[in-house]
């Protein structure tokens, strides 16, 4: 067992633990940020210096250290990196459990990466309930009726996705008796076609996997929590549910998938047709509702479950019609690290503006431009790339998940994402709209601290890079979905 | 595979059938005046197994037991875990030993922070 390839996870454990005991110590609470930061830069430099190598498995095959689990390491210690930045400031509303605040973001990180990186069924189910847990706790931090109430919201339905999930994985492993994924992949090509065809079981066990996948990226039948929870949550929270959640779910997505379904070619064309369905409700349900909502972190909510929409365009052209390119994994990826900088840019804004104004209320932004001219340029900048509109990074995003689609035969799915898109555009236009062109209650400044502006500068460089050179972090995408290739 | 899912519906119609038929048979018998009718208080009485409760049944407990449910978990499940370890221990050897210290480091933590914010203190 090398346990020197597993130094990112136990950098973050230790960490954890010594924020819970430093907090039972000291009074001086932004040394736990520090000491968090300083947790996350140790564990995310080890990792970009393992970037590219061909480790082995580790823990009994139970945990892979390929460029694909390693980019996604990178991507969950950098949103947790800018989310600890951002909570610098929001976590003196907590009367109390300031300590507990950045155990649980650490611990839910952990659960993140290790989802990026299991080939297991029984630890995948570990590290979804490692994150999911610690989210339940960091959502009811507020302590106020809403947080509490979404906090319950999501652990319940949470429970539920985690019974439905181990159902379908008890079904996969009753039908090849195996639960490493390259072993479930080895015994389902074994098998003849017409025993597969014969098999509801397997079938039924992969539309139970999607489904309890599916909440964690919410997609839409399983999307009801998303609206209460991302209003209740704590901010920072909610920017981390929305983005790092949501990319772990899809990391675990496309590993299972390609791993254990990949092959034969009809069976991918049954998921990827189940994934072409939820693309479409994901992204009509979730732009339509966006629509008529008055507060932003809703909106932001419904948004990103019609982002979940357009990501399921690119698994549904990979599994439809499963050509040897990567250009689709490799493009769902790049939307994904576009998506984290984009969600995250525009978050890290509200927070810094409701912070000031105590309110989410999309009316009260009235005036931004002249009372925060950079807090209304960054956020603008973020709706204009969740939008897909250029220069920023969501445009480029879009652009190499529809064109792989379009490669692959799925002209029909891109016309309805196309649509989609514009319909977008008018709710996120009409909060940019508010902000430059509306009438300020009051002229006075919305100062924002130091932390934040460097998450912000951070997250809106990242939207900028992304959008102008997408060629360095297209590469990086490709390297990670290279192991999908046989 | 249509046939298996045929299978499966042919068992539905059959779970229905039957519940139905248990729900009917009494009301069927009742009604032919097979079962007599002669309610009185006993019969009438909630039926439970045992004895009839004394109080009221929703009896409160006091919430600090809860922290103590919590502690006596974490001990429980390292305790779960030392007894294979124990067992094995020379077979697992210096590693074994060391990693089993990892674990119970981590678990003291929990209790130390239970401890520091005095959940053991009965107010």
């Amino acid at each position: 067992m090398n346990l020197a390839l597993f130094i990112p996870e136990l950098a973050l454990v230790a960490t954890a633990v010594i924020v819970i005991l430093l907090d039972l110590l000291t009074e001086q609470k932004r040394l736990l940020a520090q000491v968090s930061i300083s947790g996350l830069v140790v564990a995310g430099g080890v990792t970009v210096a393992m970037w590219g190598h061909n480790f082995p498995t580790i823990f009994n095959n139970m945990l892979a250290v390929d460029n694909f689990a390693l980019f996604f390491k990178m991507l969950f210690l950098g949103v947790a990196f800018l989310v600890i930045l951002s909570s610098v400031d929001y976590v003196i509303k907590f009367a109390r459990f300031q300590g507990e605040y950045y155990a649980l973001v650490l611990l839910a990180t952990l659960g993140m990466m290790l989802m990026a990186a299991t080939t297991n069924l029984i630890a995948i189910y570990i590290a979804i309930e490692l994150t999911s847990i610690s989210l339940y706790a960091l959502v009811g931090f507020l302590k106020d009726a809403k947080s509490t109430e979404a906090s319950l919201k999501y652990l319940l339905l949470g429970a539920v996705a985690s019974a439905v999930l181990l159902y379908g994985m008890a079904l996969i492993f009753g039908f090849t008796g195996k639960t490493n994924l390259h072993d479930i992949a080895q015994s389902i090509q074994a098998l003849s076609p017409p025993t597969l065809f014969a098999s509801p079981a397997l079938i039924l066990g992969i539309v139970l996997l999607v489904a309890g996948f599916g909440f964690k990226i919410a997609a839409v039948p399983f999307q009801m929590w998303v609206p209460d929870v991302y209003e209740g949550a704590p901010t920072p929270i909610t920017a981390y549910l929305s983005v790092a959640s949501k990319a772990a779910g899809f990391a675990i997505i496309l590993r299972v998938f390609f791993s254990a379904f990949g092959q034969p070619d009809w069976l991918s064309q049954n998921w990827g047709l189940i994934f072409a369905g939820l693309a479409v409700i994901s992204m009509t349900l979730g732009n339509i509702m966006a629509i008529p909502q008055s507060n932003i972190k809703r909106l932001l909510g419904y948004s990103s479950i019609a982002q979940a929409g357009y990501l399921m365009v690119g698994l549904a052209a990979l599994g439809v019609s499963p050509v040897g390119d990567i250009l689709g994994q490799s493009g769902v990826l790049f939307f994904l690290a576009s998506y984290v900088f984009t969600n995250m840019g525009a978050f890290i804004a509200v927070i810094a503006i409701s912070g000031k104004l105590n309110s989410d209320l999309i009316d009260d932004y009235a005036g931004m431009g002249k009372r925060a001219p950079l807090l209304a340029l960054a956020l603008t900048l973020c709706l204009i790339s969740l939008i897909g509109m250029p220069p920023a990074a969501g445009f480029m995003a879009k652009f190499y998940i529809f064109s792989a689609a379009v490669q692959h035969d799925l002209l029909w799915l891109v016309v309805i994402a196309v649509l989609n898109s514009v319909i977008s555009a008018y709710y996120y236009l009409r909060v940019v709209k508010v902000m430059w062109l509306g009438q300020a209650a009051s002229q006075e400044k919305v100062p924002s601290s130091a932390a934040l502006r460097l998450a912000l500068v951070l997250s809106c460089l990242g939207v900028l890079l992304l959008g102008i050179i997408p060629g360095y972090m297209m590469r990086l995408a490709e390297l990670a979905a290279r192991i999908f290739i046989p | 595979m249509l046939a298996n899912y045929g299978y499966i519906g042919l068992f539905l119609i059959a779970a229905l059938l039957f519940t139905l038929l248990m729900v009917t048979i009494p009301i069927a018998l009742r009604f032919l005046r097979i079962v007599p009718d002669k309610p009185n208080p006993i019969k009438n009485s909630i039926f439970e197994c045992g004895m009839e409760t004394i109080g009221k049944t929703w009896v409160r407990f006091n919430i600090h037991y809860y922290y103590y449910a919590l502690i006596f978990l974490a001990l429980d499940v390292l305790v779960v875990f030392l007894y294979p370890w124990a067992v094995n221990l020379r077979e697992l050897g210096g590693s074994g030993f060391i990693i089993i210290l990892v674990l119970m480091a981590i678990v003291l933590v929990g209790f130390s922070y239970a401890w520091k914010k005095r959940v053991l203190e009965w107010k």
